[in-house]
């Protein structure tokens, strides 16, 4: 047909068939360029939007590689006109962006100290053998932890944790299915929950911090984020305990063999090295100069200068550093915060904004609410399918737009952005416990759902009831 | 012949590597086994890396070795490779890592030419099509999904025979239905399907489907030669002919006591993604194993 072999046409067929999002999001793109405009959106603002649409989809559809989504973003904004090479260049790196990169690459190192075996210990010291309060526990510890360091690392150390409780009791997968789910999802709930916790806790976090800044609505220290967001956290641990507890009750109440021989086994690993000692003493170093450094040198500089003691006390080396490091979210996040940018400058940001409350008032009246419930709720959904620090690069400049009180409506985003507890690809700590094999798809749903609206409900309250006594 | 067999779960895959390893053994091939986990979310790929990374520190498999060393019990117990050789020793730290998506390892065989190990992970189809492709398989032996879509795209896509392997029971008595008409992909089909009865001393119901009354001399043809070839081959047989919807039929003859064996569609790709095919049609149908000859 048409001179082209079956294999040609087949071999064709087939990246159509792989590809079908990328040639929809041209589509898409195609017409919605050729529509005119609003009246009240700029060309430039409109421009943004459709890149804007595109990124979505091909981020969602993840049909080509995300470096090159990056890539895309940063063309576009200078093809299409709507900023200069060196105004994208500019807007693509800030500290957002250096702090998404240092804690990355802090991950690694503090990884790869073997601190999880103490980690374990310490757990186990703390809950004994009952099964609930393990989960607990695990549900606390994965929470405070990841408030500082991450969720990723703390999921990384905490999941062989759980899989040789697992292991210890009992060989036959399905015996223990109840088990493995709960514990596993302790930890990527207990994780998600704390990467609100303090502002290093997660990148979208500092990208929040980031645009109230630079959009001049104030400025938040690392002290005060805390002040806002970490009673949530200490509500919400026990709240997700019992969810967890109630939607997977697990057969074995009590782990006792189990527990003494991950005592046993962890036992094996000696006195703490000199090397463990130090991991841990920068990293207490890089938590002060968050919190007293960070108005002046930026979170990101901070986090950088932890890397760069990691790397120069020779606690790991850059070819570890490299191999674990994900650039190209790096890059996204660089390029998605650009084009937060242009949307805030574009006015393609105060646009949707308008839009949505617009929409939304002819069913609430009441405007307070009506600006949270978009903020909180659209976040909330958005982060499940997207990554939440792509979510909050996006949606920030939109939620900041919309009017009311910056402050609360900017974390409240930050915060709703956690709220990742429905899908597998909603966050990195769900795709590490998947990648277990041990929790199927449907479990996600099963009391993620219930998190997820009890977590709106305090969060609700929290911002109505606590925050404004605080600003 | 090289045959690649892909296994999903230590519950569910028994029956497809029983299968594929009896068939393998029949045509004496090489044969790898590969097992491909979930794709991993590009924003997760390093996290997820580094968690599995960590797993090693206490001596936890990451998730995929442990299947692989349940094919591996597998062919010890059934003696599909000798358990008192070296290079049928089989452990996580034999597996090479090829590339960030794939590690294998190749154990000296017995009953088969040797037999290989590989894990990989990503989308099932890509990976596969990536693995047929690499190391050009003549046969790809797979268990049943239920997804219509993913036989589909496996049909379309993959560039080897495809044995999809049905609610097999490896305690029932088969016989092999072999569908014939006057496509190029039947001459294949015969060939295969005499090894098959061959190796399963299992009769063999040639069946030949005609849309109308009267069957055209390219259909009798080839049920003619078939049942040429059983009887050069020693095969008990017998000719069955047909009239109505082809899939249909067949699915209908099959039962869930045959193994089916037809040739792939001569139809054009294009047609074929728009329009379906008979084989495609047949193997979203069928509650048996069937195999498809390219």
């Amino acid at each position: 047909m048409l001179g082209f072999s079956n294999q040609t046409i087949a071999d064709l067929l087939y990246w159509v068939t792989r590809k079908r999002w990328l040639i929809a999001a041209f589509a898409i793109s195609l017409f919605l360029f050729y529509i005119p405009s609003p009246v009240s959106l700029s060309p430039e603002a409109h421009r943004t939007l459709i890149i804007v649409v595109i990124v979505l989809i091909l981020i969602i559809g993840e049909v080509i590689p995300l470096p090159a989504v990056a890539i895309l973003i940063l063309i576009l904004e200078v093809v299409l006109g709507i900023d200069t090479p060196n105004g994208v260049a500019t807007s693509f790196m800030s500290d957002a962006v250096f702090f998404i990169m240092g804690s990355l690459m802090m991950a690694v190192a503090i990884v790869s100290q073997g601190l999880d075996k103490r980690l374990a210990l310490g757990i186990i010291k703390l809950t004994g053998n009952k099964t609930w309060r393990i989960v607990f526990g695990f549900v606390a510890i994965s929470a405070i932890l990841s408030s500082f360091i991450g969720e990723h690392t703390v999921a990384a150390m905490m999941l062989p944790v759980a899989l040789t409780l697992l292991r210890n009791t009992s060989g036959d997968q399905k015996t223990i299915h109840r088990l493995s789910t709960i514990l596993l999802f302790s930890i990527a709930y207990g994780c998600a929950m704390g990467s609100i916790g303090t502002p290093s806790g997660g990148g979208r976090n500092v990208i929040m911090i980031g645009y109230i800044s630079e959009f001049g609505l104030g400025n938040i220290s690392y002290l005060n984020w805390i002040k806002y967001a970490y009673p949530m956290l200490l509500l919400e641990i026990p709240i997700a305990a019992a969810i967890l507890w109630i939607t997977f009750k697990p057969d074995q109440r009590v782990l006792d063999s189990a527990v003494r021989k991950l005592k046993v086994k962890v036992a094996k690993t000696g006195a703490m090295t000199g090397n463990q000692i130090m991991a841990i003493g920068i990293f207490f170093l890089v938590f002060l100069g968050w919190v007293f450094l960070s108005p002046y040198l930026g979170l990101g500089i901070v986090a950088l200068i932890g890397v760069f003691l990691y790397l120069s006390f020779g606690l790991i080396e850059w070819q570890d550093i490299n191999r674990n490091t994900n650039w190209g979210v790096i890059l996204l996040f660089g390029a998605a915060i650009s084009l937060g940018v242009q949307m805030k400058e574009t006015g393609a940001a105060e646009w949707v904004a308008t839009q949505s409350i617009n929409g939304m008032s002819m069913l609430v009246n009441n405007l307070g609410f009506m600006q949270w419930f978009i903020s909180v709720f659209l976040t909330g959904i958005l982060t499940n399918f997207l990554s939440n620090a792509a979510t909050v690069a996006v949606l920030g400049p939109v939620v900041l737009d919309m009017g009311g009180n910056p402050i609360i409506l900017g974390i409240s985003t930050s915060i709703a952005s956690s709220f990742a507890y429905l899908t597998i690809v909603a966050s990195p700590t769900c795709m590490i416990i998947h990648s277990s094999g041990l929790v199927k798809s449907s479990d996600y749903l099963k009391a993620g759902w219930k998190l997820f609206v009890i977590s709106m409900v305090i969060l609700y309250l929290i911002s109505n009831l606590y925050w404004p006594y605080l600003s | 012949m090289k045959f690649l067999i892909a296994i999903g779960s230590k519950d569910y895959s028994g029956p497809t590597l029983e299968l594929g390893m009896r068939v393998a053994k029949a045509f004496n091939a090489a044969v790898d086994i590969v097992y491909v986990g979930e794709k991993i979310s590009a924003f997760s790929t390093s996290e997820v890396k580094l968690a599995q990374d960590n797993l090693d520190n206490w001596e936890l498999d990451r998730i995929g070795v442990d299947v692989l060393q349940w094919a591996y019990e597998y062919l010890v117990e059934n003696k599909y490779i000798p358990s008192d050789s070296e290079y049928s020793d089989f452990n996580k730290d034999k597996l090479v890592q090829t590339n960030d998506d794939r590690c294998e390892v190749h154990l000296e065989g017995r009953m088969t030419q040797e037999v290989g190990l590989i894990l990989r992970n990503g989308d099932i189809i890509q990976q596969l099509r990536d693995e047929v492709r690499q190391g050009h398989y003549d046969v790809t032996i797979i268990g049943g999904s239920g997804e219509r879509r993913m036989a589909h795209d496996l049909v379309q896509y993959i560039d080897s025979s495809i044995f999809i392997v049905n609610q097999f029971d490896p305690n029932q008595k088969y016989r092999l239905l072999l569908a014939v008409d006057d496509s190029t992909g039947t001459k294949g089909a015969v060939k295969f399907g005499v090894r098959v009865a061959q190796a399963f001393k299992i009769d063999v119901d040639i069946l030949t489907v005609s849309k109308v009354d009267r069957f055209k001399d390219g259909y009798k043809d080839a049920a003619e030669r078939a049942g040429k070839f059983m009887r050069r081959t020693s095969i008990q047989y017998q000719n069955i002919y047909r009239v109505g919807d082809p899939s249909e039929i067949i699915k209908n003859e099959a039962g869930d006591n045959h193994i089916v064996i037809m040739g792939a569609s001569s139809k054009n790709p294009l047609m074929k993604f728009f329009k379906g095919s008979k084989p495609l049609d047949v193997m979203g149908n069928c509650n048996c194993p069937i195999l498809i000859v390219k």
